[in-house]
């Protein structure tokens, strides 16, 4: 069991370090220079020039490299450069703002998703099962910032009800924090559930079809208790590992939602240091959302483990 | 009792050369009332006697635009609320470059003259100025009693060391556009502690504009300042710092202690929100979240246009978008060609459809008409496809032919270049159109490494300015570095010279004018509008003012 | 497969290729009965009727502008209102499928190829190769997707070949996990290792034998992949960094006009985003019956 974890840390670590590698390289391929982004195309060349010394952008790239990767184990991730603020204060703004949402989401879609696929894998072949598989799986292909245009036509526009921003006045207290966010909640809902009740709902039918179940159902045990003792705790084990890849989604891949709805989430972050060559702000928060994605599959496939010793021994999937 | 001719008399007496000329243009009827006032005040003219003098005129001014209503007296005390886009770097007066930054800072600091809706300027921390014969040296009278927000007097050595630091082109401030070729880092001194004098590099007419609002990195700061402006806030202006949230908003709380007895704050705190987007901050201020925006646009904010609880403030502005022609590529190289396109384009459909009805006519010259030297008399063009297909075939290209035309995803830039794109189609030229996102359109911003100044077309923004002087310079003097129509025109450049030089209104007009036709006949950019500022406030808000480069003054608002 | 059926095939001999026949018209016959498939082939059809006759359709011309009747709500000669420069949006959305029916497939296609091949390698490989290519994929999986796409296509610079380069790059690695799940299953078979005894070159394995193996899983994942280009194009055209003004691009007309949702102007954003929805819940639903198919 422990040479499993050490190994599969250990690779994380080396993918880690080649995301570092492809992140930095591809942020420099970015048109324009540092300076004159920052300053704008009307400020004079030699201001330009001034601000890109100042900035160190003209070292070599691997000394560049080599200072930011050092500084990040450090702890220290700099300065933005284009808010003069630190790189940390910026991105940990981002972060929990991201974190609320995809709480929120989760707390919603988790229970209603795995319920889902659950009663769906009961109800195995009927309608009712293709409505849910199907109709999850249609709401999740769609993509989120149609979900996001239904949505805020239907409910702010159409109905008066919740707000077509996120982020809620300064000021707002807990529940209308909550309440600014259930929009772009509920349309990550539509989006998540589909692939979450399909992963509980093969896991379901899994743990229905396996031998500890026959022998439930030889030894008289009702259905729903069944489904209690037995196969629940079995669906779980897929969900797990979804819920998990999706967290590196939510945490960093939420653009589309985050701009439409104005919510300085880390998606939306990430965008603009893109959008403004924000090389200090891009690279760490793109590192970052590697080291969540990482970590979250790594905890799941240790828990995937743990849960079920047969995939140890096994290649994975 | 002295008699109004009597007294105007007297005050003829008092006053320069140039004062007394403006008076004549006055009475003679070639200036009207509010540009006599505004060239008169620019000129040194006590306001009050300005405005006395025009009092006693009947001529009705040529250019005319409504004020913005009135809404009764607001009510002292509570929170103003005003809605900002997020700044776009740091909030350093000197380095300050966009929208936002320049709101932030005219809120806590103070300029030597407010710049206000009408282009007239306002004695603020500069009570008086004057100049010398040619207008090569000017002296301002800084007023006296005002006191920085940590309270050290302000004296004209601090007048003088804001200048200079502007001028220093190490510190790479945003005013070295408007200033270089103007001021130097030692061109300003101070006297004594209420005298400025500016030596200079050339005489300039408008130099006290450089001085005001429309200048805005020019609050004046302390001599010793050295960095740092979003710790400190520090200036003289109505209101201090209480707490700054970086990305998120600023409180600010009314200055006790501030100079002007006619201002006086009526609120006891701002919050100023930020917004990442216009969008966001229209929803925002329908929803009644903050009282007042500082600007929107057409096309961001047409929710905000048709609310019936919004008032809309329109002022007239010099804010355009410059489609340039590359004047040493063929086909462009022949201005016939170039008089072609400017002919092809309706400029109607321009401003009542994309603008909604807000923006003036432009004629293809940088004067707009809120500018007091634009030349009266010249002609509109206006769209005749019958003669741009004349000349086209009189250039030899009758069949047409096909152009790149270049530009980013800003404003309403996109729509204009697709509207353009069927208007030339008309006569058989086909633009390609090639949008970008703005950090590929501008690149490096040099010659050879910037698609802005190397496409054969562009659509470029320029926003508003107080004065026409950096329009003029760099997007189209021979070696101005915004010149990206390529166009080197000797006789232009000479012109220009003449204009800036110009102290009296009289001559600024006459070199104008003489500007504005060779533009029309040369015609190396289109200037097809010149858009209105755009604010808003609530219904229940008044006695906010502000000017078309965004510059707030919330001392007097508040609820009605 | 389980292993109850390989026990009977073995015992009962090689399966007949009559009797493979068979099955895989029996899959095909089933397919075509399907609700789903054929509700979902109907939507892709007229998409594609559009795609291919979208000016010949459309009531008026998707590019002709008219801003003094901009923003016109639906009515009868606007069925789906005019845009913000007064262009027909019933039109638009019509010929706007050509371009993503054009640069979703294509970018699928390459994607497929290129990761059909990487699992082929390191699938059969194993080893190092296996080792070093994984890392590179499982690193390429752990960045946003937004964000790389949206880096290569500002380096790139705006333009159809981009974005079908782009999406292809993004989709490899996932497709090339798939196929190597499925190729390191195939490689144990008894048919690999006959040919390598008969010292068969290394690509006609791959390519000649183990390829047609695995083309069942290769095909779910283009179907499933080719929602998600939908998607993905659909997604950088609405942050401005897909197909570029004044292409009549879906995913563009909802960029170029959510700001003025809040102003109650509906049509120019609804109308385009239920046409992706419609698209992609379309394809996905061939490609859900076509799994299907392929399970029994």
């Amino acid at each position: 069991m422990r040479r499993f974890i050490v190994n599969r840390v250990l690779l994380s670590v080396i993918t880690l370090v080649i995301l570092s590698i492809i992140i930095f390289l591809g942020a420099q391929i970015l048109p324009g220079n540092v300076g004159r982004k920052i300053l704008g195309p009307l400020a004079d060349q030699k201001s330009v020039d001034a601000l890109n010394a100042k900035l160190g952008t003209n070292r070599s790239l691997i000394v560049q490299y080599w200072d930011w990767i050092s500084g990040v184990f450090r702890g220290h991730l700099g300065n933005s450069a284009v808010q003069q603020r630190p790189v940390s204060a910026i991105l940990g703004h981002a972060i929990v703002n991201s974190a609320k949402l995809a709480l929120l989401a989760f707390i919603i879609v988790v229970p209603l998703a795995v319920l889902g696929g659950v009663y769906a894998a009961l109800k195995e072949g009927t309608v009712r099962d293709r409505l849910i598989s199907l109709g999850g799986l249609s709401a999740t292909a769609i993509p989120d910032f149609v979900w996001a245009v239904v949505l805020i036509v239907i409910f702010p526009i159409g109905l008066g009800v919740f707000k077509p921003v996120a982020t809620a006045p300064p000021g707002s207290n807990f529940f209308e924090q909550i309440y600014y966010l259930l929009l772009p909640a509920i349309c990550l809902v539509f989006v998540l559930f589909g692939y979450i009740a399909r992963m509980a709902r093969a896991g379901t039918l899994e743990a229905l079809d396996a031998d500890y179940t026959r022998t439930a159902i030889l030894k008289g045990l009702s259905q729903r208790v069944m489904v209690r003792r037995h196969v629940l705790r079995n669906a779980l084990l897929p969900t797990i590992a979804v819920v998990a890849t999706q967290l590196g989604y939510l945490m960093g891949g939420l653009v589309v939602i985050e701009v439409i709805f104005t919510y300085n989430g880390l998606g939306k972050a990430l965008f603009e240091a893109a959008q403004k060559s924000d090389l200090p702000v891009l690279e760490s928060g793109v590192l970052i959302v590697g080291i969540v994605y990482l970590a979250a599959t790594l905890i799941a496939d240790i828990l995937y483990s743990v849960l079920n010793p047969r995939v140890r021994v096994g290649s994975a999937s | 009792m002295a008699s109004p001719e009597e007294r105007v008399d007297a005050l003829r007496a008092q006053g320069t050369d140039h004062q007394n000329h403006l008076i004549d243009e006055l009475r003679f009827g070639k200036i009207g009332r509010r540009e006599f006032i505004r060239a008169a005040a620019i000129a040194g003219m006590a306001l009050p006697a300005a405005g006395f003098i025009a009092g006693c005129s009947t001529k009705r001014d040529s250019v005319t635009r409504p004020d913005a209503p009135q809404r009764g007296t607001p009510r002292p005390g509570g929170s103003f609320r005003v809605g900002l886009l997020v700044p776009a770097g740091a909030l350093d007066p000197v380095l300050v470059g966009d929208q936002s930054g320049l709101g932030v800072i005219g809120l806590s600091g103070d300029y030597l003259i407010w710049s206000d809706r009408t282009l007239t300027p306002r004695p603020r921390l500069a009570q008086s100025w004057s100049h010398n014969g040619d207008g090569s040296v000017w002296t301002f009278k800084i007023r006296e009693g005002v006191r920085f927000h940590d309270g050290t007097p302000m004296d004209a050595e601090d007048v003088a060391a804001t200048f200079n630091r502007l001028a220093d082109p190490d510190n790479g401030s945003n005013a070295l556009s408007a200033l270089s070729g103007v001021l130097t880092k030692d061109s300003a001194k101070a006297l004594d502690p209420t005298t400025v004098r500016f030596t200079l590099e050339a005489p300039n007419g408008n130099f006290p504009f450089l001085t005001s609002s429309d200048n805005y990195n020019a609050i004046i700061l302390p001599k010793n300042y050295d960095g740092n402006w979003d710790k400190t806030f520090i200036g003289t202006g109505p209101w201090t710092l209480g707490h700054y949230r970086p990305d998120e908003g600023i409180s600010l709380r009314a200055n006790k202690n501030y100079w002007d007895p006619a201002r006086q704050p009526l609120a006891d705190n701002v919050e100023v929100i930020f917004y990442t987007n216009e969008q966001g901050m229209v929803l925002a201020f329908q929803g009644g979240q903050v009282d007042f925006v500082q600007q929107f646009s057409v096309s961001g904010g047409r929710a905000a246009l048709t609310d019936s609880d919004v008032i809309t403030t329109e002022l007239r502005s010099a804010a355009h978008r410059q489609i340039h022609m590359r004047t040493d590529q063929k086909p462009l190289n022949d201005k016939r060609v170039r008089q072609a396109i400017a002919l092809l384009v309706n400029r109607k459909v321009l401003v009542d459809g994309l603008l909604a009805t807000k923006a003036d006519f432009g004629n293809d010259s940088p004067f707009a008409p809120v500018f007091s030297s634009t030349a009266p008399g010249v002609a509109q063009r206006d769209q005749d496809v019958r003669q741009a297909k004349q000349l086209l075939a009189a250039a030899g290209v009758a069949d047409g032919f096909s152009i790149q035309l270049d530009t980013w995803q800003g404003f309403e830039m996109p729509a204009l270049a697709q509207v353009l794109q069927q208007e030339l189609r008309a006569a058989n030229i086909h633009l390609n159109l090639s949008i970008t996102d703005s950090a590929s359109y501008y690149g490096e911003a040099v010659f050879g490494n910037s698609r802005w100044l190397d496409s054969t077309m562009g659509i470029t923004e320029y926003g508003h300015r107080g004065v026409p002087n950096v329009l003029l310079g760099a997007p189209l003097e021979s070696k101005g570095t915004w010149n990206a129509a390529h166009f080197k025109n000797k006789t232009y450049d000479a012109l220009v010279k003449d204009y800036v030089a110009a102290i009296d209104l009289d001559r600024q007009r006459a070199a104008a004018k003489k500007l504005q036709d060779l533009l029309l006949d040369e015609v190396p950019i289109l200037f097809t509008y010149f858009y209105y500022y755009l604010s808003g406030t609530k219904k229940n808000v008044g006695g906010v003012d502000l000017t078309a480069m965004g510059c707030i003054d919330v001392t007097r608002g508040g609820f009605v | 497969m389980t292993t109850t059926t390989d026990a009977l095939a073995t015992a009962a001999g090689p399966a007949e290729p009559h009797d493979e026949h068979h099955a895989q018209r029996e899959q095909l016959r089933l397919l075509l009965r399907s609700p789903i498939f054929i509700v979902g082939t109907l939507v892709v059809l007229f998409w594609i009727v559009c795609a291919i006759f979208g000016s010949v359709i459309a009531p008026k011309d998707a590019y002709a502008v008219d801003p003094l009747n901009s923003l016109r709500s639906p009515t009868g000669s606007h069925w789906f209102g005019t845009d913000d420069i007064g262009r027909d949006v019933l039109s638009r959305v019509i010929v706007g499928a050509r371009g993503i029916l054009i640069v979703a497939p294509l970018a699928t296609i390459l994607g497929t190829v290129v990761g059909t091949a990487l699992g082929l390698v390191t699938g059969y490989f194993r080893g190092l190769v296996d080792n070093v290519v994984s890392r590179f994929i499982d690193a390429f999986l752990a960045l946003p997707t937004v964000i790389i796409a949206l880096l290569a296509i500002v380096a790139l610079s705006t333009s159809k070949s981009a974005v079908i380069l782009v999406i292809a790059v993004v989709f490899a690695p996932v497709i090339a996990r798939t196929v190597r799940a499925a190729v390191l299953q195939e490689r144990e078979m008894e048919y690999v290792s006959a040919a390598q005894l008969r010292n068969e070159r290394t690509s006609y394995i791959l390519f000649a034998e183990i390829l047609p193996n695995v083309m069942g899983p290769v095909l779910v994942e283009f179907t499933v992949r080719l929602g998600y280009a939908i998607f993905t194009v659909a997604t950088l055209s609405f942050l401005g960094f897909g197909i570029q003004p004044p292409a009549p691009d879906w995913g563009l007309q909802v960029f170029e006009h959510y700001g003025l949702l809040s102003g109650g102007y509906w049509w120019p954003v609804l109308f385009p985003a239920l046409a992706v929805a419609s698209l992609v819940i379309g394809v996905n639903m061939m490609a859900d019956a076509i799994a299907k198919a392929f399970e029994r």
